[in-house]
C-alpha cells in the first residue's frame, strides 16, 4: 500500500500556492518564530489559529498535511515523557529513582511537542505547496548575501533543494529495513521505552549506509545528465514580489509581534 | 563507427593486480542496438562508463561520436551526446516532480527556460509518458519511474542511449515496458546500448557482445552467441529457455529443424518438425 506524501509538493492553486517562494520561506522563519516565543495560553492561541488559517489558505487535504504528524507521533510522546519525567520541578506528583513525573514537568512536555508539531506542520505547508525548483531559486537568492564571506550559495542550495526531496525516499527505506529486521524476530513495539530507545539503534547503520549508496548513485546520475556545478545553469526570471506577496510577509511580522508583546 | 575501444584496461584497486576490465576492444556502429551481456562483476557496467566518461580511462584508447573520452574539454559534449539511464529510478530524481526533473538536463545544458515545456513534453511523449508532467516520481510504477528517468535523457536528444541494467530492478510488466521503448527508440534512430544480465532481453538486439571478468569472451548476432552452450557456459549464463529445450529435444532425439531464440520461433519449429512426421 502506497503512504501518503510526507511533505511533497502537491499541485495547487490555493493562496498559498501562488504565494513567492522567498516570501513563503520568510514567513517560515517568521512563524517558527512565534511559535517558540509563544508561552501563554493566549500565545498558543494565537499559533495554532494561525496554523489552522495557514492549512485553511493551503486548500490541501488535512490527511496529507497531518501524515507527517502521525508517523512522528511515537517520537512526540518519547519527547513528552522525557520531559515529564525528568523536569525538575518542585510539585512532583511522584518520583521512583531518577524519575520524578510533576505538572510543571507534563506543562514543558506539552509545550515542546506543541512547538515540533507546529512547526512541522509550517514546513509541510511550505514544502507542498512549492516546486522544489522554486524552493532552490528562493534559496538561493535569500542566501545571496553570504556569497560576500564564500559561501557558494547556489551549491548549498542545490544540497537543500536535493535533500528536501530525498526525506520520503529515505523514509521508504527505513520502513523497509524496519520490517526486514522484524521479520528477523527484532522488536520494535516493545512497551517498556528503553528496549524501545533501543531497538532502533540498529536501524540507523543501515540507513546511513543505503543514504550514502544513493548520494553517490544520484551524483553519477547528475553528472551523466550533464551537472558540473550550480553556477552554469540555465537561470530562472526572477520575479519581482506582489502586492499579496508584501501582505502576507506583513502578516507574518505582525504576528512575531505579537506574540513576543503577549510575553 | 560511433564507438571504437582499443586495449581498454582499467582497476579500481590503484596498483593491484585485479583488473576489472582487460584488453577490452569494441566496435559500435550508428543506429546499432547493442547488449552487452555477462554475470554480475563481468565489467559490463564498468565499459560503458567509459563511454560518457563516468570514469576515467586509464589504459588504452576510446572514441565515441569521434571524441577522445580522454579529453576533458569536450566531457560535457560527449555526456550530452551519449546519454545514461541507471540501475534504480529512484536515485536517479533530483525533483520531486516529473517535469522538473525531466529539465534538470536541460538546465546543466543552459538550455533557454522558453524550450522547457515542449522539450519535457517531447521525452515525455517518446516514453510514453504524456500528461505526468505533474506527478510525483514516487507515485509511479517501477517501470512508469524509469521511464520518466529515460525522459530525463531524451529531452537532451542523444545520439547514443545506455541502459545500464535499467531493467534489473523491475517486475516483468516494467521490464517489459523499459524493453519496449528501447526497440521504439531504436527505430527512430537512436544508437542502444543495452547491459543486461537477461538474456531473453538480448535476443532482438544487432550484436551482442559477451563479457566474462572484464574481458570480451565473444561478439557476435545473438543467434551465434545465445545457441553456443560451450560459450554461454563459460559466462556463466543460461541460454534462453527455447535454446535449452531444443537442446534437451534433441538429446530425446527430436531433431527440430533449427535453434529458436525466441518462444514464437520454437512454436515454429514444432509445427515444421510435426507436420514433417
Amino acid at each position: 500500500m502506497r503512504s501518503l506524501p510526507t511533505g511533497q509538493y502537491l499541485p495547487g492553486h490555493s493562496f498559498l500556492h501562488q504565494l513567492d517562494a522567498r516570501v513563503k520561506i520568510l514567513g517560515l522563519f517568521l512563524l517558527m518564530a512565534a511559535v517558540i516565543g509563544a508561552s501563554s495560553v493566549q500565545g498558543y492561541v494565537l499559533v495554532l489559529m494561525v496554523v489552522a488559517i495557514c492549512i485553511q489558505l493551503s486548500r490541501l487535504p488535512l490527511r496529507c498535511v497531518f501524515a507527517s504528524v502521525r508517523r512522528v507521533c511515537w517520537f512526540l510522546l518519547v519527547i513528552w515523557l522525557m520531559n515529564a519525567l525528568f523536569f525538575a520541578a518542585e510539585d512532583a506528583l511522584f518520583s521512583w529513582g531518577i524519575f520524578q513525573l510533576s505538572r510543571g514537568g507534563m506543562r514543558q512536555g506539552f509545550r515542546v511537542v506543541s512547538n515540533v508539531v507546529l512547526i512541522l506542520l509550517l514546513g509541510n505547508l511550505l514544502t507542498m505547496t512549492t516546486l522544489p525548483t522554486q524552493v532552490t531559486t528562493a534559496l538561493e537568492s535569500l542566501i545571496k548575501p553570504l556569497k560576500l564571506i564564500g559561501v557558494p550559495t547556489e551549491e548549498v542550495a542545490m544540497i537543500i533543494s536535493v535533500a528536501i526531496q530525498f526525506i520520503p525516499t529515505l523514509m521508504e527505506e527505513a520502513e523497509l529495513i524496519k520490517m526486514a529486521q522484524i521479520a528477523r524476530g527484532a522488536r520494535f513495539e516493545s512497551k517498556k521505552l528503553a528496549e524501545r530507545a533501543a531497538s532502533f539503534l540498529p536501524l540507523v547503520v543501515p540507513i546511513f549506509i543505503s543514504a550514502f549508496r544513493r548520494a553517490e548513485e544520484l551524483a553519477l546520475a547528475m553528472e551523466a545528465r550533464g551537472y558540473r556545478n550550480a553556477k552554469n545553469r540555465t537561470k530562472r526570471k526572477k520575479e519581482p514580489l506582489e502586492r499579496h506577496d508584501y501582505g502576507a510577509l506583513a502578516v507574518c511580522a505582525l504576528i512575531c509581534l505579537v506574540q513576543f508583546l503577549l510575553r | 563507427m560511433l564507438v571504437t575501444g582499443k586495449n581498454i584496461s582499467f582497476t579500481y584497486d590503484f596498483g593491484g593486480a585485479a583488473f576489472a576490465l582487460q584488453d577490452v576492444d569494441i566496435t559500435i556502429a550508428q543506429g546499432e542496438f547493442v547488449a552487452i551481456l555477462g554475470c554480475n562483476g563481468s565489467g559490463k557496467s564498468t565499459l560503458v562508463k567509459h563511454f560518457n566518461a563516468l570514469l576515467q580511462l586509464q589504459q588504452g584508447a576510446l572514441k565515441v561520436a569521434q571524441i577522445d573520452v580522454g579529453n576533458t574539454e569536450e566531457i560535457w559534449l560527449l555526456r550530452r551526446l551519449c546519454g545514461m539511464v541507471f540501475q534504480n529510478p529512484d536515485n536517479q530524481f533530483v525533483s520531486s516532480v516529473v517535469e522538473e526533473d525531466i529539465a534538470f538536463g536541460l538546465e546543466n545544458y543552459e538550455v533557454p527556460r522558453g524550450e522547457f515545456p515542449a522539450r519535457v513534453r517531447s521525452a515525455l511523449a517518446l516514453v510514453e509518458m504524456d500528461g505526468y508532467e505533474k506527478r510525483a516520481p514516487n507515485s509511479l510504477s517501477g517501470g512508469q519511474k524509469q521511464r520518466v528517468a529515460l525522459a530525463g535523457v531524451l529531452a537532451l536528444e542523444p545520439e547514443i542511449i545506455i541502459f545500464d541494467e535499467a531493467t534489473a530492478m523491475l517486475d516483468p510488466s516494467g521490464r517489459q515496458e523499459v524493453v519496449k521503448i528501447m526497440h521504439k527508440l531504436h527505430k527512430t534512430g537512436k544508437t542502444i546500448i543495452a547491459i543486461t544480465h537477461y538474456v531473453e532481453e538480448t535476443v532482438a538486439a544487432d550484436k551482442i557482445i559477451l563479457m566474462h571478468q572484464g574481458r570480451v569472451l565473444a561478439c557476435g548476432h545473438p543467434r551465434a552467441i545465445l545457441t553456443d552452450l560451450d560459450l554461454m557456459k563459460k559466462a556463466e549464463l543460461i541460454p534462453p529457455l527455447p535454446v535449452r529445450l531444443y537442446y534437451d529435444l534433441q538429446q530425446a532425439g527430436v531433431n527440430l529443424s533449427n535453434c529458436p531464440l525466441t518462444n514464437e520461433e520454437f512454436v515454429e519449429a514444432i509445427c515444421q518438425f510435426r507436420s514433417k512426421t
